[in-house]
């Protein structure tokens, strides 16, 4: 496998850096995912573990699933996704497409519901077949090791950077940047943002309506102690981001992105010596019929128009209940740390 | 800054960017004699001498003897490009005695040739990415480093290190990626002409390279340098320097170096100041 045939899409990893104000910059992603992707699969294929005949297996329904799918469309491997009813159609139709083969679980885990269900369903493909690998993108340590370049294009860019914004799903957009961007400028500003009833920093687990940031696990690629400020919104909130930022600036994104926009809007106006960067992971197209549509969203989220919220309460226990913009000084600790020292 | 670097075709070659410092030279002529052999004096300078006999094959002059002198005001042994200096003073000594014009390229193919890695020390127009092990320019900057003013400090003034005997780094997967945003912020630095930027690449690049050639009381030196008003730390690739960094054009330079100095000195340091 040369460098040709898994790099050929180099060109639709990188984002666009997107002057927003006078000290803050989008790094406007058309699907992130393709980074993480290329780059594991690269280094499994230069360790030797994936090989001709190697069958690719990741459970995953949403953009990780679409950039493995594109990526190994010029491969001969197989790829067999696994995904549950959230998957949306025209997704799936792409997945399928592109060759993948995906296996949707419809029965939930008595106990570890949808997610424990496709890890189960994942395994079983996995004993099936002899030679197979799985990218865990979750934990991994390439996902976040794959940031390299995207650090190199924010500096060569903006220079010095003060202030790191992004959405945390599996961590490895935001602390594998963090990681290298604070090797240069070490006093970096780290802002996670989450939602309202996931556990990556201490909410209690609920129905979470926003997908791609947040989790009812905690994966190993978030490293906790590179997170100076935790942000958590709520569904409201995200999707009237998620026009705002549409309608105020031209940026059509994913609701990820605008979460992270709304955060450090905040942040670098009360800011204003320090240079801010948002990581916004995809663009607005695979939700048009949600995020971008008005009925789907009166039905989902009937507040989502008048929720009024213009700055975060700061809170030191995460584990409160929470219903809107809330911010908590996490000071680079360790999950269990931060849990303990709220008790 | 020391890593390893792709060219444009993702091939990945050890490099690095020297930091010129004028004030350090060295001088070499050749003096042919009727012997067929090159002798160099000082009679230590052996890569000199690889040099010296390779250039002569070079220009098919193999039976040529002669002795080369050369004069130097470059420590040896603590990472300044000694030995790259001696090499490059020869070739070109030979090359003037002879009347013959060669490019950088021939020059840089015959003093890797002798000293296996060797210095950037022939490109002093603008700063270069240089490939030290093939001797090639990886990448060619805008412009030349801004100017920085240095305090040069031994760490280890007992101990010299020898380019040839020294291990190259073997760096994990996280530092590879690692001298991407490195690579590109000194690229911003040098075309805007940002001392500041210069030294932060420099002082990321020191802490990466800790781990295979450790610089004793590396920590110390960091907080004298946050606290006096430096700009970053420079660490010798191979040897035992660290050089604090001053930015030549900041109004507070004067008192900056006067205060590193102080807590060097109480500190106990042994170290030499460079204006740049």
């Amino acid at each position: 496998m040369t460098n040709l045939q898994t790099r050929y899409l180099a060109e639709f990893e990188m984002p666009r850096v997107v002057p927003l104000g006078p000290n803050l910059y989008a790094a406007a992603f058309f699907l992130m995912k393709l980074l993480p992707a290329r780059y594991i699969l690269e280094r499994a294929l230069e360790r030797g573990d994936i090989c001709e005949g190697t069958h690719i297996c990741e459970t995953s329904s949403g953009t990780f699933a679409l950039a493995l799918a594109m990526i190994t469309a010029r491969m001969e491997n197989r790829l067999t996704i696994v995904s549950d009813w959230a998957l949306e159609p025209t997704l799936k139709r792409r997945l399928v497409e592109l060759g993948a083969e995906v296996e949707i679980v419809t029965q939930a885990h008595p106990h570890g519901g949808l997610q424990k269900a496709r890890l189960d369903r994942l395994n079983e493909i996995l004993a099936q077949s002899p030679s197979h690998f799985w990218p865990r993108q979750y934990d991994n340590p390439d996902n976040p090791r794959a940031y390299g370049s995207v650090a190199a294009k924010l500096v060569d860019r903006i220079g010095q950077i003060d202030c790191l914004v992004g959405t945390v799903g599996s961590g490895g957009s935001l602390c594998g940047t963090a990681s290298y961007l604070r090797l240069l400028f070490p006093d970096m500003v780290v802002i996670g943002v989450d939602t309202i009833n996931s556990v990556l920093f201490g909410q209690p687990d609920a129905p979470r309506l926003v997908r791609g940031l947040g989790g009812s696990v905690i994966p190993s690629n978030v490293d906790h102690t590179l997170i100076d400020e935790v942000h958590w919104l709520s569904a409201a909130e995200i999707f009237q981001a998620t026009r705002q930022l549409h309608s105020q600036t031209g940026l059509f994104m994913g609701p990820t992105s605008a979460a992270a926009h709304k955060v450090a809007s905040w942040w670098a106006a009360h800011n204003d010596d320090k240079t801010v960067v948002i990581l916004m992971p995809d663009e607005g197209h695979r939700y048009a019929d949600s995020a971008y549509d008005d009925d789907w969203l009166n039905s989902k989220v009937p507040r989502w128009r008048s929720v009024c919220s213009d700055r975060p309460v700061t809170i030191t226990n995460p584990h409160a209940d929470l219903a809107q913009w809330t911010r908590l000084e996490w000071g680079r600790r360790p999950r269990s740390d931060v849990i303990a020292q709220s008790l | 800054m020391q890593g390893v670097f792709d060219d444009a075709c993702f091939q990945r070659y050890r490099g690095l960017v020297t930091f010129p410092c004028r004030h350090l030279q060295t001088h070499a002529i050749f003096v042919p004699n009727s012997s067929h052999a090159v002798t160099i004096s000082p009679g230590t300078k052996e890569k000199a001498r690889r040099a010296a006999a390779l250039t002569l094959r070079q220009i098919s002059r193999q039976d040529q003897g002669g002795n080369v002198e050369i004069s130097s005001t470059i420590p040896i042994g603590r990472g300044m490009g000694s030995s790259t200096a001696d090499v490059l003073a020869t070739i070109q000594a030979i090359l003037d005695r002879f009347d013959v014009a060669w490019s950088m390229e021939e020059i840089m193919h015959v003093a890797v040739e002798a000293e296996t890695a060797c210095d950037s020390t022939l490109f002093s127009q603008v700063a270069v990415l240089f490939a030290q092990r093939g001797g090639i320019v990886l990448e060619a900057f805008d412009r030349a480093l801004p100017k920085i003013d240095i305090i040069s400090v031994d760490c280890e003034p007992s101990a010299t290190v020898s380019t040839l005997d020294f291990e190259p780094a073997l760096y994990n997967e996280f530092e590879v990626e690692a001298f991407k945003p490195l690579r590109s912020l000194l690229r911003r630095a040098v075309r805007q002409g940002d001392a500041g930027l210069v030294g932060k690449v420099a002082t990321a690049s020191a802490r990466i390279n800790q781990r295979f050639l450790a610089k004793p009381r590396l920590d110390e030196l960091e907080k004298i340098a946050a606290a006096s008003g430096a700009i970053g730390l420079q660490v010798a690739h191979s040897g035992t320097l660290v050089g604090m960094m001053f930015d030549h054009l900041s109004p507070n330079r004067d008192v900056s170096i006067e205060r590193a100095a102080a807590a060097l000195e109480q500190a106990k340091f042994s170290f030499t100041t460079f204006a740049a």
